[in-house]
This record gives C-alpha cells, structure tokens and sequence, in this order.
C-alpha cells in the first residue's frame, strides 16, 4: 500500500477506513503516515478533553422536573451514577492542563468498550488471537491459557499509546470486560480515574490490565501469566 | 424490552446539553433548547421507529429547534472556501502535533468555527458518533461528514498553529 492520504488518515484515526488492514500494515513500515495517525488522534482526543461541558446536577434535576414531574430519584440517580461513571472516565474534567499521559489507558479502555467494534480480531481461542497479532506489532507477547478460569478471551486489536503501538486484548469475566494492553516501552498506569489497574514487566514488555472489577480479580488474572 | 422514552431519552442529558451549550454559546439557553428538544421528542414519540437511531434522531430534533429559534436564525457564514481548502488536502499531510495542555486555546478555535464545522466535529470527538450516525444526525451524506470534519480539523491545526 502506498502512503496514506489526508482522508484515509483521518477516516483510520476514526475507526472509519473500509481497509483498515491494509493501512495498518502500511503503517507498520512507515513512520511518517503513522505518526500522522497519532496526531489526528491526539487532535480528536484534545477537542474531546477540552470541548466536553457537562451540565450541573441542578440543571438536569431541573428539566426533568419541568419535565416529567416529580422524579423517580432512584432510577435517575442509579443512571446519572453510570452515566458520570463513564463520562467521569472519559473526559478531564476542565482540567486539561493537568492531563497526564497516566490517564490515556483509562481513556482508551473506556473509550473501546463504548465503541460500536471494540476489538477488530474476535476470537475466544488465544491460538487465533495471538497470530492475529503477528506482523502488526513490532514485538510479541503472551497471551496465557483461561480455560478452566473465571477468565475468558473476546478478542484483539492494535492501538496507539504514548505514541507507539500497543497490543490490545479484551478479556471478560462474568458481565465486566477487561482491557490488556501490552507494550515495548513503560506505559504509565497511575491515575486510572476509579479503574482497578495491574501492571508488570515481563521479557522486555509492559503488561497494562485495566477494569472496573475489585483488583483483586485483576491479580488472580495477572498470575496466570 | 419497551424502554420508555424517559428511560430512553434521559441519559442522552449531559450529552444533548453539552452540544446545546456549544451551540448557543450560552448556559440558559441551552437549558432551554434541550428542555424544548425533550418535549418535542415526547410529542413525536409515537412516530420514532424502533431500530432506527434514538440518539441520532436525539439529536436531529435538537439542532432543528435550534436553527429555527430565535439565536439559530442568525445568517450561517458561507462556506465559500472550500474550493481552496480542497487543493490543500490533495497533498501529503505534515504532522502537527497539538499540545492537549492548551485546552482554552482549543476551546477558542471550536467556537470560532463556523457551525456546519463546528457541529460535525462535536459530534465526531466529543460525542464518538460513528460518521453514518452523524450523517443521519444532521441529514447529510457521510461524505459530506467526512470532508467538514476534515476541513474542522485543519482550522483547528492552524488556530494552534497560529497561537505559537
């Protein structure tokens, strides 16, 4: 494939190019278009951060009043928790200045469990996952087995992370679903907005796994390694 | 499962007053504009089709009460432009990388768009619609989504750009 143009970069960074394979191993070999990647992807998640305005408490409360009358506060505010939960996850709060890259695993997992194609390898089987990854990453890393676990693969894909391509596997456990990221250089995983997280070095690579499970399921994850 | 609408429609809340703040520009009439969007939306109810996108359609109603309030009615700035913005995407694209930090400097270049921009970048960015989902949205093709949001995006670079 040849070098990517302004409108297939653009349309990748958005999850929106028909043959994101191919461009994906263009992007592989070419440093120039993946780095253009990176920046429409920065782009996106600046305006995201800085353009979010969440109305107060007393706003929403207000209309729905207006609106259906006196509020069944239960279900709203069982709503409004999930609702802030995940926003809550997704956005800066008006405090861009003081976003670190700690938080972009805490964003792109939330961020790829609301999307529509969450994993572009879907595989419960780590033999299908695993050479999915092949070719696509500059390095390779362990999937462990997890039949027999509490633990049960859904599938893969490449992302982008502190500029560098990350392995991404989703991983599911009861109705939660788990991200793993895995990476050649550090991948800060401080500050995780209310997300257990569990990380480690292992053969040269960090292993990142992010949810919103008590980290103690995390751990028992993290020892099947 | 029949939700209804309540249940359908008040979590779409932060997202649907968030885009109405960024359209008026203003926290009053964005209260007013969405709590306008919900009781259109509870009016015509009956004749949302199931299957089709709630959220888009949401959204629809949202913007087409605010062109035709009294703050939408302002002329919309022609897009005369494009012509030469279409040669400058021809070519093979520089990195700029944007400073996330400068969140005021961002927010300043948004509402300096103009709103067909403005909107389909807010739809995109900030809400994550897919392009078909914004198209249906703002009842255009997504080809038409996908050259604005290109186009939003350049003038975003080069308001940063401009600011170093």
């Amino acid at each position: 494939m040849t070098h990517l143009n302004r409108e297939e970069i653009q349309r990748y960074a958005d999850g929106e190019l028909d043959d994101a394979a191919a461009a994906e191993q263009h992007l592989r070999d070419c440093a120039g278009c993946a780095n253009a990647v990176v920046a429409e992807m920065q782009l996106r998640r600046a305006v995201r951060d800085a353009a979010r305005m969440m109305p107060a408490d007393a706003v929403r409360a207000r209309v729905r009043r207006r609106l259906f009358g006196s509020p069944n506060t239960w279900a709203w505010a069982a709503a409004a928790a999930v609702t802030a939960f995940v926003i809550g996850a997704l956005l800066s709060a008006g405090t861009v200045g003081t976003l670190t890259s700690a938080r972009e695993l805490a964003d792109l997992h939330a961020t790829i469990l609301a999307s529509a194609n969450p994993v572009d390898v879907i595989s419960t089987d780590r033999h299908t996952v695993k050479p999915w990854f092949e070719g696509k990453l500059p390095f390779s890393f362990n999937l462990p087995e997890l039949a027999g676990t509490p633990f049960r693969l859904l599938g893969g894909r490449v992302v982008y992370a502190h500029g560098q391509p990350v392995a991404y596997a989703m991983i599911g456990k009861g109705g939660h679903k788990l991200s793993l990221f895995v990476a050649q250089t550090a991948l800060p995983a401080r500050g995780m907005r209310g997300f257990a997280s569990v990380s480690w070095r292992s053969s040269g690579l960090t292993y990142v796994l992010v949810g919103d499970v008590p980290r103690s399921d995390l751990e028992q994850l993290r020892q099947l390694w | 499962m029949t939700m209804s609408f309540e249940d359908l429609a008040m979590p779409l809340f932060p997202s649907l007053y968030g885009y109405a703040r960024w359209l008026t520009g203003e926290a009053h009439e964005a209260e007013d504009l969405v709590q306008e969007t919900y009781l259109k939306a509870l009016r015509g109810f009956g004749s949302f089709r199931d299957g089709t996108n709630f959220r888009a359609w949401m959204f629809r109603i949202l913007r087409n009460t605010f062109l035709t309030s009294r703050s939408g009615l302002r002329p919309m700035e022609p897009l005369d432009d494009e012509a030469a913005e279409e040669i400058a995407e021809k070519g093979t694209p520089e990195t700029h990388f944007v400073n996330r930090a400068n969140g005021e400097a961002l927010r300043r270049a948004i509402e300096a768009l103009p709103l067909p921009f403005r909107e389909v970048l807010l739809l995109s960015d900030v809400e994550n619609m897919r392009y078909k989902e914004i198209g249906e949205a703002l009842g255009i093709p997504v080809g038409t989504v996908t050259s604005r949001l290109m186009r939003a995006r350049r003038r975003v670079r080069a308001a940063l750009e401009g600011m170093r």
